[in-house]
């Protein structure tokens, strides 16, 4: 069998000197994924494919194709007439020549050798996830473990080549009470059994963390959100900060430039590609520019907004290293702990709000002013006087990302590694105190 | 025909039956898609996508696997097929219900969506030209605002399947789509931005770019939004008749009677993801969950829909479904498997992304049932109320109870008239709130596309939903915070 950058080379060669760019990036996968229903496997899905992405170039018009397919002469068929299509379209307004290559520092420890073998027996990890749910109280769960190798490889006609592989384990359990649930999450590169039986406890935790019911009225308070809920609105902020979503008319930063306060001095968000911890980590995105690890926002100052190189020269600047050939995105994303020794600590800080534990639909009515609303799931919590006295229900987070930034207050020293069905980016991830937020609920 | 030899299908599914699965199952999907993406009336990007693969799926000692590959040769797919099974008997452990099929008659059939111009007309510099022209009748039809940013994606979508399974089905389905998308900001020194999107996309070939009359449509939007950024009033505080426009009817039911009617949502299937549904097996055919009027329906058959299939991936014949009838919940989607636990019979919900994806519950084109009254007629005993007619915001809870739609462009309605635009009115309402509040439907029956998402790995499908104008009893409105 080929290897990955074998084919990236194979297909390269048979573009080469037709274009002025091209570049060809090939992921190879193998994953496994079981998914629970009641407590028990409703499917074990498996993928053992691979993906190969070409860019061409001529007089800066650009054409980029997607195709799943292993064999270079298909790849070649299927470009066979980009030359002609090239000829009819208009230079790109943000085409800029490939990178000449630059050195990239290899990653370590990207493949865990006890992730490929769990890939044959997930049965037993999953089972690990579910007892301890159970312990706590639940009585069902439902959830997903993924365990899977990708490799990556990247040749362009500039003379770049890399490679990389990595293992990855995604688990996530929703484990319920009666009508109460509680979900958590966990995103790495290594197997940890430990954090595996972490995703049952907390899931399983919540979902029992009170037998009580408390009523909810619509208006401002002081919320805590959990690392999950942090994770989402930041997936989102996340993917606002790349360069394409500002020139689009999709980013609350299109009103601001790197250096504006865009938040309390609390709040960093950094894009960590070399954070080998997470699933995404990388030495060199998808134009062979080496990565590195930059803060988006630091102390509430917008730093950088992501760019590949044709969005940074459209822009003035240099790339970030974030490519996407189209659309540049963060890698894996932290945002910064506070000082906040436990989570305890921090609902004594609270004294009285709401605790958010997870949420879902996060969606905005205008990109530009950051105005959206997200729905909790799983445990809300009132807290009176420093304590939990019960369940909210389903409420809504309704207001303006500006505001949860400005308002961001405090957080807990400790992070967690999160990545699930709502949070796509890895993340790292605390427990953070944001004062006045708007929640909501229907009249009737 | 296929791209593919239908006899590596065929061997697929009797090798996975030797191997010891009770059930298989091989589909054989191809989707092309291509376009072009417009800033400002510049060419951003230009490109496509195939994705050409095999996913196989089986039952083995009661445990359900599911494999995809690319490699499209019996190696290849034996690959496939023995990870399929491996990996799906070792959760066996875990298992404490076999999973099975319910009994259906599938079909051996092939069918084709015939267009009347071939989705090759519709080339790069095509789409790229008419992407121009909008932007430039964006730009013209503002008055005082400024229109920082216009994005423009159009493209076409192929998909070939073939699907055959160990219990006789054999369908083949050649279904091409176009596909059009227009963002755009306004922005005004003291009223900060607006935006809106606009989505089109159906089944059918390049012909469908003219009939959707883009530049008429965007002309008028633009105009109207513009007033709407300008003018808007906050709308009234106290409880009034709303009357919620098509665009929001069709997105409401698709999320609060199409997903809370998915048979595998109420069961639990997909609890930790998309969530469960406030629907329990005991509500169908017994609980009221509106008025008269809450007749939603489901159908696949509908030509030229963006949900278009006459069979769905698990080879079943496809019908329209009545999810909620007169008020009352009556039927559920399912495939199979649901069908099987709920003791009763497939409706051919099953249906699959792309070729590693697995074929799941889904809807396909979801609308609320229309009257027979005129827009004029629904309005004109209205002394004070509200008319909303687009939104950008929405979403719902994971139990498909608790929703919330924020209009765009919205109008009071003043005796019986629309009169001054309104901004923002935020429209949140429980499922019963909503279809027990229902007082009026208007026969403008309109459908509105989609990508409905599910799944895990997540599955984006094409959809429609769609209804007439819907007048709603007293309605408290809220506003953006």
């Amino acid at each position: 069998m080929v290897t990955a950058l074998e084919l990236a080379e194979s297909v390269l060669k048979r573009l080469e000197g037709r274009f002025d760019d091209v570049a060809v990036l090939v992921r190879q996968r193998d994953y496994v994924m079981v998914k629970l229903w009641n407590t028990e496997p409703s499917v074990t899905q498996s993928w053992i494919d691979a993906k190969v992405s070409v860019l061409v170039s001529r007089n800066g018009r650009v054409f980029s194709t997607e195709l799943s397919v292993s064999d270079p002469d298909a790849v070649d068929n299927a470009l066979r007439n980009v030359g002609e299509i090239l000829t009819k379209l208009e230079p790109s307004e943000i085409y800029a020549p490939l990178p000449e290559p630059a050195e990239f520092k290899p990653l370590e420890g990207l493949v865990d050798q006890n992730v490929l073998k769990a890939m044959e027996e997930p049965g037993k990890y999953v089972e690990e996830m579910i007892d301890a749910a159970l312990k706590e109280g639940a009585e069902r769960v439902a959830g997903t473990l993924v365990f899977g190798r990708m490799t990556k490889a990247l040749a362009t006609n500039k003379g770049f080549r890399g490679m990389e592989e990595g293992t990855e384990v995604e688990a996530y359990l929703r484990a319920f009470k009666g009508e109460f649930s509680g979900h958590w999450a966990h995103g790495s590169r290594v197997l940890d059994i430990n954090a595996l039986r972490e995703v049952g406890r907390r899931a399983g935790m919540y979902a029992t963390i009170t037998n009580s019911k408390a009523d909810f009225t619509p208006g401002k308070y002081d919320v805590i959100l959990s690392p999950l809920v942090i994770g989402n609105l930041i997936d989102t902020i996340g993917w606002m900060a790349s360069a394409m979503a500002v020139m689009m008319g999709f980013s609350m930063f299109m009103k601001v430039k790197p250096g504006d306060k865009v938040g309390s001095e609390a709040v960093t968000i950094i894009d960590a590609p070399r954070d080998t911890e997470l699933a995404e980590s990388t030495a060199f995105d998808d134009e062979g520019v080496p990565t590195k690890d930059k803060p988006i926002i630091k102390d509430g100052v917008l730093v950088n907004i992501l760019h590949n190189t044709g969005t940074a020269k459209k822009m003035g600047t240099e790339s970030t290293g974030n490519a996407g050939w189209l659309f540049p995105t963060p890698w894996n994303l932290h945002v910064a702990p506070g000082n906040v020794k436990s989570e305890e600590e921090l609902i004594s800080e609270l004294r009285n709000g709401i605790i958010i534990t997870n949420n879902w639909y996060t969606r905005l009515q205008n990109y530009v002013e950051g105005i959206f609303s997200t729905v909790s799931r799983d445990a809300a919590l009132l807290v009176k006087n420093g304590e939990i006295v019960g369940h909210l229900g389903r409420i809504r987070i309704a207001d303006r990302f500006a505001n949860l930034l400005s308002n961001w207050e405090l957080a807990t020293k400790e992070t967690h590694k999160i990545r699930w069905w709502e949070v796509e980016t890895p993340t790292k991830a605390p427990y953070a105190l944001i004062r006045q937020v708007n929640l909501t609920k229907p009249p009737i | 025909m296929t791209a593919l030899d239908e006899g590596l299908l065929q061997w697929a599914v009797d090798k996975a039956l030797e191997a010891g699965a009770s059930y298989a199952e091989a589909r054989y999907q191809r989707d092309v898609t291509s376009g072009v993406i417009l800033r400002n009336a510049r060419t951003v990007g230009v490109g496509s996508e195939v994705r050409e693969g095999i996913g196989v799926r089986v039952i083995i000692n009661g445990s359900l696997g599911f494999a995809a590959t690319n490699t499209l040769t019996r190696e290849g797919v034996e690959r496939a097929i023995m990870a399929a099974i491996t990996r799906a008997r070792a959760t066996a452990s875990l298992r404490k219900t076999p999973i099975e099929f319910s009994d259906e008659r599938v079909g051996r059939a092939s069918y084709e969506v015939a267009v009347k111009r071939p989705l090759g007309d519709l080339t790069a510099e095509t789409l790229t030209e008419l992407g121009k022209k909008l932007t430039e009748t964006i730009n013209s039809s503002v008055k005082e605002v400024k229109v920082p940013a216009v994005m423009f994606q159009a493209g076409t979508r192929l998909q070939e399947k073939l699907v055959i399974n160990s219990d006789g089905a054999a369908i083949h389905s050649v279904v091409p789509r176009v596909t059009a998308f227009i963002n755009f900001v306004l922005a005004h020194p003291q009223k900060g931005t607006l935006q809106r999107t606009i989505e089109k996309e159906a089944s059918g070939g390049a012909e469908l770019i003219d009939s959707w009359r883009l530049e008429e449509v965007v002309s008028e939007e633009v105009r109207n939004l513009e007033k709407v950024f300008l003018k808007g009033v906050e709308p009234p505080k106290e409880s009034i008749d709303v009357v919620v426009g098509s665009e929001v009817v069709g997105l409401l039911v698709h999320e609060s009677a199409g997903h809370p009617m998915e048979a595998d949502r109420m069961l639990g299937r997909e609890a930790a993801q998309a969530g469960e549904s406030f629907v329990k097996p005991d509500m169908i055919g017994k609980y009221r969950i509106g008025t008269k009027y809450a007749t939603v329906i489901e159908d696949p058959t509908i030509p030229g829909s963006n949900g278009y299939y006459l069979f769905d991936d698990e080879g079943v014949p496809a019908r329209p479904r009545y999810l909620y009838k007169e008020g009352i919940i009556y039927e559920p989607l399912h495939n199979r498997h649901t069908a099987k636990l709920m003791g009763t019979s497939s409706n051919a919900a099953a249906r699959a992304m792309d070729y590693a994806s697995e074929p799941i519950i889904r809807m396909s084109n979801t609308y609320l049932k229309p009257g027979d009254m005129s827009f004029e007629e629904l309005i004109e005993d209205i002394k004070l109320g509200v008319f909303i007619k687009s939104y950008m915001e929405w979403n719902i809870d994971d139990m498909r109870w608790n929703q919330r739609y924020v209009g765009l462009e919205a109008y009071m309605i003043r005796n019986g008239e629309l009169a001054e635009p309104v901004r923002n009115p935020v429209l949140e309402i429980t499922t019963k709130g909503f279809y027990s509040n229902i007082v009026g439907v208007d026969k403008h029956l309109r459908f509105y596309p989609g990508t409905c998402g599910k799944g895990e790995p997540p599955q984006g499908v094409p959809v429609w939903f769609g209804g007439p104008d819907v007048r709603l009893a007293k309605i408290r409105l809220g506003v953006i915070a």
